[in-house]
C-alpha cells in the first residue's frame, strides 16, 4: 500500500472514529499500533511503562478524533504526536527513576510484517527532512535527532554528549533555526 | 564559533515551539506551553509545523508489536466512554503496581482447579465458561468461571494484588458493536468471591463475552460505567 493510500484511509477511518465506530478504532489501532509501540518504546526503555502508555493512547484517539483536522495534519503525524508527548510526560514524571541501561525493548521482536503505516513521512517531504539534516553540523542534527527519538532534555542531552548545559542549548537551538529556514525554503 | 556559545533567552524565545516538540523541556516548561497552545494561534502553527516536518525522523525507530492483551484492554476502557466525553488524566493512574507480583503457574492452576470444583458442586446444564483475566503484561489477576446453573461467575483471585486503595470493580461486556460495560459487582484481591449475573445479561452470556476489572472509588463506580483505569481483561471461552 503507498504512503498516500495509507493516509487517506487512516484520516477515513478517524472520520469514522469520531461517530463513535469501535470497528474503525481497531482497524486504526492495527494499522498503526507497531509503529507507535516502538516510538514510546524508544522514549520510555521500558515495555510495561509503554504498554501503559499505549492504552492511554488510543483511549485519547477514541475520544479526540473529533478534534484531528485533517486538513492540517496528517493523520499519523497526528497520533505520533499524541504518543510522544504521552510518552515524554511519562518520561518527565518518573525522571529519577529512568535507567540509562541498554534498551530493554532491544530483545523485543521486531515486528517482522510491519504495519501498513511503516514510513510516516511522504517521500517528498522526508528527502527534505533528510537533506536538510545533512546540511547542519553533524554534532547538531546529532543532538536534535537523539532529543527527539528519546525524549531527552538538555541536561541529559549534555550529560550524555559530555558538553557543558548551554553548548548543548546552543546546538540544539542553532541547529533548529537552520532547520527551519531550511525546511521553509 | 565556539562551543560555549550560547544562544540568549531572546532568540531561543521564539523557537519553544519547536524546542516542545522535540521534547528538550522540562515537565513544567511543558505544561506551560500546552496552557499557552488554545490561546495563541501563531504558537499552535509554529507548533504544527515542527511535528508534521520532524515526524519523520521516527521512521528510524522499528516498529514492535504490542502483546495481544493490549487490544481488549483498549476496548473494555472505550466501552466506558462515548467519543468526545472528558475524563480526567488523573484516573490514569499507573497500571505499573499490578505488575512485579509474579506469580508461578502453580499458583494459577491451583486457582483455576479452586474454581472448577466449585462449579463441579452443581450438575453440568451447559459447558462451563471461564476466563482468565490478565494485566497488559498477560500475568492473570484473575480466574473467573461462570457457575453451570449459568447465573452466577466465581472469581478466583490468581495473583496477590495492590495495597491500591481504591475498591476492584468487575465488568461484563457481550460481544457485538456497541456493547457497553455491565458491573457485575467488586471483587476481593485476597479471596474469591460469588456474583450474581443478572438474569438478562445471564440468558446472553456465551463465548467471547469479555471480562474487565477497573479500579473505582470505594464502593464502586459512581456513573454505573467503569470510570478508573481498566487493569486487566479476559475473555470468556468453552471449556
Amino acid at each position: 500500500m503507498n504512503g498516500d493510500a495509507t493516509r487517506s484511509q487512516l484520516a477515513a477511518a478517524l472520520a469514522r472514529v469520531a461517530s463513535g465506530d469501535r470497528a474503525a478504532l481497531r482497524m486504526v489501532y492495527q494499522d498503526t499500533s507497531a509503529k507507535l509501540f516502538g516510538v514510546c518504546l524508544r522514549i520510555l526503555n521500558s515495555r510495561s511503562e509503554a504498554e501503559d502508555v499505549l492504552q492511554e493512547v488510543y483511549v485519547t484517539v477514541w475520544r479526540k478524533a473529533a478534534d484531528f483536522d485533517s486538513s492540517r495534519a496528517s493523520p499519523i503525524t497526528w497520533m505520533v504526536a499524541i504518543a510522544r508527548n504521552r510518552a515524554i510526560d511519562r518520561l518527565r514524571a518518573s525522571a529519577v527513576s529512568r535507567r540509562m541501561e541498554p534498551l530493554e525493548a532491544a530483545d523485543a521482536v521486531s515486528d517482522p510484517a510491519p504495519a501498513a503505516v511503516e514510513r510516516l513521512a511522504s517521500a517528498q517531504q522526508h528527502q527534505r527532512l533528510a537533506r536538510c539534516l545533512e546540511e547542519l553540523e553533524a554534532r547538531h542534527s546529532g543532538a536534535i535527532r537523539a532529543a527527539f527519538l528519546d525524549g531527552a532534555t538538555y541536561e541529559e542531552l549534555a550529560v550524555r554528549m559530555s558538553v557543558p548545559l548551554g553548548t548543548m542549548k546552543s546546538w540544539i537551538r542553532r541547529g533548529l533555526l537552520k532547520l527551519r529556514a531550511c525546511l521553509e525554503g | 564559533m565556539s562551543d560555549a556559545d550560547t544562544i540568549g533567552p531572546a532568540d531561543g524565545g521564539h523557537l519553544i515551539a519547536a524546542e516542545y516538540v522535540l521534547g528538550v523541556l522540562s515537565a513544567e516548561e511543558r505544561r506551560e506551553v500546552e496552557r499557552r497552545l488554545p490561546h495563541e494561534r501563531a504558537l499552535a502553527s509554529e507548533v504544527a509545523f515542527w511535528e508534521e516536518r520532524l515526524v519523520g525522523l521516527t521512521d528510524a525507530v522499528a516498529p514492535v508489536t504490542p502483546p495481544q492483551t493490549m487490544w481488549p484492554q483498549i476496548e473494555a476502557t472505550i466501552g466506558a466512554t462515548a467519543p468526545g466525553t472528558p475524563r480526567s488524566p488523573s484516573v490514569w493512574q499507573s497500571l505499573t503496581f499490578w505488575r512485579g507480583f509474579g506469580i508461578g503457574s502453580a499458583t494459577l492452576a491451583a486457582a483455576s482447579l479452586a474454581a472448577l470444583a466449585y462449579i463441579g458442586l452443581v450438575p453440568a446444564a451447559r459447558p462451563p465458561l471461564m476466563a482468565t483475566i490478565a494485566g497488559s503484561s498477560g500475568q492473570p489477576n484473575f480466574v473467573a468461571a461462570v457457575t453451570a446453573t449459568g447465573d452466577s461467575l466465581v472469581v478466583v483471585p490468581a495473583a496477590l494484588l495492590t495495597t491500591d486503595p481504591r475498591a476492584i470493580e468487575l465488568w461484563l461486556i457481550l460481544p457485538g458493536p456497541n456493547q457497553r460495560p455491565h458491573s457485575l459487582g467488586l471483587v476481593q484481591p485476597g479471596q474469591p468471591i460469588k456474583l450474581t449475573i443478572p438474569p438478562e445479561l445471564a440468558a446472553q452470556l456465551g463465548p467471547d463475552a469479555t471480562l474487565a476489572v477497573s479500579l473505582e472509588p470505594p464502593g464502586g463506580s459512581p456513573t454505573g460505567q467503569p470510570t478508573g483505569p481498566v487493569i486487566a481483561s479476559g475473555k470468556l471461552t468453552n471449556l
